[in-house]
């Protein structure tokens, strides 16, 4: 343990940044911010999942959790398997007529404040699964915040939905209590992220061909790395 | 590497043998027509009051009899054009059954005419027919009697119609916008409340003290891989039976195929069983090309056996991951998504895409493969074998896990033939039954592989012939690498789909032939094909009939995954409710397969 003397942090140095100065070292450790923001900052680092699959898209989903990708790293690890627990419903598959009301169900035991991200192309719009058991897009009957294009959308895409769902949820203002403050909940209204890259995607000349293939070393300690340089979900 | 026809199947003369046989049982007015099918399957139409005599001499009576219900499906066919003098009716029920002795398939068909669509039920002879005549009702109309249970499989009770009419609405958007008001939500959650009576279970136990209880898992259940949903009674913590509920994942593949053409059928194969990419499309496209005579190069065939084996892995890595955390091992699964990451970097750089590679074109595949592919697959192949000692160590010789599965959900070999299973199913009673070595498909007849077997026929085997299987699919990579032949990566044939983009700028007829396969789709000859394969999890066919257009009229898949998910009340009746999740993470199953 470190001890303030005569006003200075015994043993700062020039590693700690400062000259350890008590205005100093408070700026540096103390975070002043409205409560509001404050629990909006928690609430957006640690999205707790629901464990619930439905195709091909929970495959990948549950490939985001393991070791190559890690998605710990962004506080969205803890899997419930009640919705009790969970904040964020996650559509990763087709959404059958059969099994939309066990989903409306689960979204409704969940606590708000819930989300929905809606994971591959089936849930958004029901993708290439025109069928007649198939519900055309899990909107028709839940809210969704983030659509995930892709069928499926591979584990880093599925990161990067989450990254967005972070910082709607960051943005996103609740009523700190009942007796004060204004009561409604105020949504951010995100920018398209199709309009967001548009530019880029324009400006893209370079696409893949087989004479060069996007990864070639299997056994490299950087394989994961990169997965992670390339750019996420390809139009 | 030899020339060799991409199947190989019954020879003539056991074609002409098996009517034969059938002939001199029944005379010749037993038998309505003999129907010539592009897959060489004999193929018989009986009629509907001789069916059950057919079955059960085919079944019990015959030298070398067929224990094997594979199959059993139907075909609307009020709108077929082709007729081809058969005694086609409004409705077609077909047999598919299986000899292990003959190796050989047979398929009985029944005409159905009048507007009172029933048959007789074959529950008796063999038990699998149970879902499979559930799934005739649910998806035709047509009532099996003495069947105990006939009411809906896939879809919801109270479904209006039943989908694969010709007269169904197709598509969702057909059917007008899914809502979902408060009132339908609680017809619907009713329509799913289990009611024990309605299964013939009793809710009280013979000891007037002594309640049943029942505990329903899924469909949103983490230990149920996916949408499945089983009712299980208990008595205490031993299962006394369970009732499974499927359908919560039925994307109407078979409806689907009724509108794509035969080439942009493709994509959804992939989706059928989503674990095994390519291994999908194998049966798809062999059917194809059985029925359009097309023969695919060397180069191309070499190729599919690679991808095959390569996506039997990673479907092999995910059942291995996933079976040892449901009994209780957390960390394998980590180690074994890694290597399925780097087996998907395989894949992508090969085929462009991860789960759903669509790869293979009817003649061949989209492409050649990519300059340095040997580089990578060589690494893979060096790397692997340890990694899989290390896996065995960690999973297979960990005293939990046996304890957890040797003497688990144990069957006979009998009931495995009985029962419908195929695959690491069936191989872990005895019998080294693979497709790929008994009936070569795609030259696998070229390569040195073994077939494993188990011996007991519970979870502890099918878990071991999972994991010898994983070596020699290594093995058979290490030879399409090494023996890689050259040539064209598809076929030239008319037929081929899309024919090669290479010459398109060159000469007009292959730019007509691109642009017509690609907008309008190939057009087939009329006729029938099957030509079953082993995918990762058993026996896979896709049964096509053309009546010469550019889409299906009837596309048939046969899953392993449904015929192993109906057998699980048998296995697990008497074991303890911690057992079922054992017993279901061998199966290795997918709810797509499943419900399809």
């Amino acid at each position: 343990m470190r001890v303030w003397h005569n006003g200075r942090l015994e043993g700062a140095s020039i590693r700690d940044g400062g000259d350890g100065s008590l205005t100093t070292v408070v700026g540096q450790s103390v975070l002043l911010a409205k409560l509001q923001d404050m629990l909006a900052w928690g609430r957006k680092n640690s999205l707790w999942p629901l464990n619930f699959g439905l195709s091909c898209c929970y495959v990948e989903m549950a490939t985001s959790l393991t070791s190559v990708y890690d998605v710990a790293r962004f506080g969205a690890e803890v899997v419930r398997g009640s919705p009790r627990q969970a904040d964020v419903l996650i559509v990763s598959g087709t959404v059958f007529i059969k099994v939309a009301p066990i989903i409306k169900q689960l979204y409704e035991q969940m606590m708000e404040p819930r989300w929905v991200i809606s994971m591959g192309s089936c849930a958004n719009s029901g993708g290439m699964f025109d069928a007649y058991s198939v519900v055309q897009g899990v909107d028709k009957f839940l809210p969704v915040d983030v659509y995930m294009p892709g069928c499926p959308p591979p584990p880093h895409a599925f990161m990067e939905c989450l990254l967005l769902l972070q910082d709607k949820v960051g943005k996103e203002r609740r009523p700190l209590s009942w007796w004060f403050g204004p009561q409604e909940v105020r949504k951010p209204i995100m920018p398209s992220m199709r309009d967001a890259k548009r530019e880029e995607r324009v400006r893209r000349r370079e696409y893949p061909t087989t004479d060069k293939l996007p990864r070639t070393d299997l056994l490299s300690p950087h394989f994961a790395g990169e997965f992670l340089d390339r750019p996420a979900s390809q139009p | 590497m030899n020339h060799r026809p991409s199947t190989i199947e019954d020879a003539p003369a056991h074609f002409s043998g098996l009517v034969e046989e059938l002939e001199r049982h029944f005379g010749s007015e037993g038998i309505l027509a003999v129907q010539p099918t592009k897959d060489e399957i004999t193929t018989v139409w009986v009629d509907t009051n001789r069916l059950r005599e057919a079955l059960r001499y085919l079944k019990s009576e015959i030298p070398r009899p067929f224990p094997m219900l594979f199959d059993l499906s139907a075909t609307d066919e009020r709108l077929r054009r082709n007729h081809d003098g058969l005694p086609i009716g409004t409705f077609t029920v077909f047999y598919r059954l299986f000899s292990f002795d003959r190796n050989q398939s047979v398929r009985i068909k029944v005409p159905l005419r009048d507007e009172h669509l029933s048959l007789p039920s074959v529950m008796d002879l063999w038990p699998n027919a149970d879902w499979y005549e559930r799934e005739i009702y649910d998806m035709f109309g047509i009532r099996f009697e003495g069947h105990p249970f006939l009411r809906r499989l896939l879809m919801p009770s109270w479904w209006n119609g039943h989908p694969l009419q010709k007269d169904h609405p197709a598509r969702g958007t057909e059917m007008g916008r899914f809502q979902l008001p408060p009132e339908k939500l609680a017809m619907a959650q009713e329509a799913l409340q289990f009611k024990p009576e309605d299964w013939g279970l009793a809710r009280r136990h013979h000891d007037p003290d002594f309640d049943y209880m029942f505990i329903n898992l899924g469909p949103a259940h983490t230990g149920t891989h996916g949408v499945l949903r089983l009712v299980t009674q208990l008595a205490g913590e031993e299962i006394i039976d369970i009732v499974p509920d499927i359908g919560f994942h039925h994307r109407a593949t078979e409806k689907i195929a009724e509108r794509q053409t035969w080439h942009t059928f493709i994509p959804y194969t992939d989706r059928v069983d989503y674990l095994q990419g390519v291994l999908n499309e194998m049966p798809y496209c062999l059917s194809v090309e059985r029925l359009a005579g097309i023969t695919v190069p060397d180069r191309a065939q070499v190729i599919r056996v690679m991808m095959c084996e390569f996506y039997r892995l990673a479907s092999h890595l995910v059942w291995y991951g996933t079976f040892a955390q449901d009994v209780g091992a957390l960390s394998p699964v980590f180690y074994m998504f890694t290597d399925r990451e780097r087996i998907h970097a395989i894949t992508e750089a090969i085929c462009g895409g991860r789960m759903h590679p669509n790869w293979f074109r009817i003649g061949g595949v989209s492409q050649d493969l990519p300059i340095g592919w040997d580089k990578l697959v060589r690494q893979f192949v060096d790397y692997f074998p340890s990694r899989l000692d290390e896996y065995e160590r960690l999973v297979m010789d960990n005293p939990i896990f046996r304890q957890r599965t040797v003497g688990i959900g144990a069957f006979t070999l009998e009931d495995a033939m009985a029962w419908g299973a195929t695959g690491p199913m069936l191989r872990a009673c005895g019998l080294p039954w693979d497709l790929r070595k008994v009936r070569p498909y795609s030259g696998y007849d070229q390569f040195d592989f073994e077939v494993p077997v188990g011996s007991h026929g519970d979870c502890y085997d099918r878990a071991v012939v999972h994991v010898l299987e994983m070596r020699q699919s290594l093995r058979i990579i290490r030879q399409c690498l090494e023996h890689m032949p050259d040539g064209p990566y598809k076929s030239l044939d008319p037929l081929a789909t899309p024919p090669p983009k290479e010459r398109t700028m060159q000469d007009i007829e292959t730019l007509i032939h691109h642009f017509l396969g690609v907008s309008w789709g190939p057009v087939l000859p009329p006729g029938e094909a099957e030509v079953p394969t082993e995918s990762s999890k058993g026996q896979t066919s896709y049964y096509l009939t053309s009546d010469g257009s550019q889409v299906s009229y009837r596309t048939r898949i046969r899953t392993p995954s449904f015929a192993h998910i109906q057998m699980v009340p048998f296995m697990a009746r008497g074991a303890l409710l911690s057992d079922l999740l054992a017993v279901l993470g061998s199966i290795d199953f997918v709810l797509s397969d499943v419900d399809r």
